[in-house]
């Protein structure tokens, strides 16, 4: 896996599946994600760190996972496990890991039946 | 990059949800939460009442997203509020540096939980997208100041009273107090602009000795009083509480917070800061006084 803060590594992501996956301008990304393309300009230049929301309209944008736009895989289009987005895990109960388990497999499910559509 | 202040993070969070809000037409209260992640289809789901452990969670699998959020509590305000948070962590820019485990390993960045200033602002945003300046503010400056009052808006906002209570003190225009003990110790401290005209007040920091002969005291001295929830109230004067150099009569209302284990004080008057201004107010609230923890 790359190395880098996950925003360092979508700031790059970004602009290569913007360039090279879909040869599109920012200005033709931003309109397909509903964000203004100095945002996407901003993004690229590591000027401004995205939110998941954002994060998740530019991967559904450029038909990417946001796993590969975080660099959690090579595949543009691979998810990943999956994460329960939990910083402290110190305090993750035996229960609650089990329940995000279970969680992330009715997720991952979700993710299966939309790829079949 | 300079790091902004935590208080001018903090504010930025509760702006962010109230632009969120403006941006997408909510404009009544109360504000569901688990119709805004619906909207954006993620997949909210209740851990069993039975389930203690974490108040809630974000979860991601490609580009699908879910929150779980813990029922055990048994408060509805409690729970749209952490609903509220974990949609903070999925609004807010930066967040995904900060919980996004790495290397499919969770990190902790240990020995900085409670003052965690991303959990904070995750907080803020939650309770200004419950809590929305413009509404509350209406509502609110019809109202008297006091305990009534934030139960009022407590209803209104289907929020808990605690977090009710500390917007109650960031937004009223009137004089209000809110503190929130546990036995003879302050927890925090929040005071309305209003109430900060007063010259000179000792700051009520965490940690501080709750002040003998006010009805909180009484009421704090036995458990079982704030176990069952008792309310009261009485007129106090305000150098009582809070020191400083001007007396003034205020309302002392408290109540107890059962099984929470705490104590809710709220100090008000129609009256104090209502005067010409004749002294600077004080800027920047969290840097002064304890940041509030809006959860409970």
């Amino acid at each position: 896996m790359p190395e880098g803060k996950p925003s360092d590594i979508f700031q790059k992501r970004l602009k290569t599946a913007r360039e090279e996956l879909r040869k599109w301008s920012q200005g033709e990304l931003g309109a397909k994600a509903g964000l203004p393309p100095t945002s996407i300009a901003h993004f690229e230049a590591g000027a401004r760190k995205p939110s998941f929301d954002t994060l998740r309209k530019l991967a559904n944008a450029l038909d990417v996972t946001t796993d590969y736009l975080l660099g959690r895989s090579h595949d543009p289009g691979l998810a990943e496990a999956g994460d329960p987005l939990y910083r402290d895990v110190g305090k993750l109960t035996g229960n609650d890991r089990e329940l995000a388990r279970d969680f992330l497999e009715m997720l991952a499910k979700r993710s299966e039946e939309k790829q079949k559509k | 990059m300079k790091t902004p202040n935590l208080a001018y993070r903090l504010k930025m969070a509760r702006q962010s949800a109230e632009a969120y809000l403006r941006d997408n037409g909510h404009t009544t209260l109360p504000i569901d939460p688990f119709a805004i992640a619906a909207k954006h289809e993620i997949e909210v789901k209740a851990k069993p009442d039975t389930a203690g452990g974490v108040s809630g969670m974000l979860l991601r699998h490609g580009n699908n997203f879910g929150i779980l959020y813990a029922t055990h509590t048994g408060s509805e305000g409690f729970e749209r509020f952490s609903v509220g948070h974990e949609l903070g962590h999925y609004f807010l820019e930066g967040h995904v540096d900060h919980i996004l485990p790495q290397n499919g390993i969770h990190t902790s960045h240990g020995g900085f939980v409670s003052a965690d200033p991303y959990e904070l602002e995750a907080d803020h945003f939650s309770a200004g997208l419950l809590m929305p300046s413009g509404p509350f503010k209406e509502l609110l400056r019809r109202r008297k100041p006091g305990l009534d009052t934030v139960s009022f808006m407590a209803e209104r906002c289907k929020t808990s009273m605690t977090a009710t209570a500390i917007r109650c003190g960031e937004l009223s225009s009137d004089a209000v107090a809110i503190i929130v003990s546990t036995g003879d110790v302050i927890d925090y401290c929040i005071l309305s602009e209003a109430m900060k005209s007063l010259p000179e007040l000792t700051w009520l920091r965490k940690g501080s000795p709750l002040p003998r002969n006010t009805e909180t005291a009484r009421i704090n001295a036995d458990p079982a009083n704030v176990l069952r929830g008792e309310r009261a109230s009485s007129e106090i004067d305000v150098l009582d509480w809070l020191g400083g150099k001007r007396s003034a009569i205020v309302t002392e209302d408290v109540l107890g917070l059962g099984h929470y284990g705490k104590t809710l004080t709220v100090l008000s008057s129609e009256s104090i800061g209502q005067e010409d201004d004749d002294g600077e107010a004080e800027k920047d609230t969290f840097d002064r006084w304890d940041a509030p923890r809006f959860k409970r």
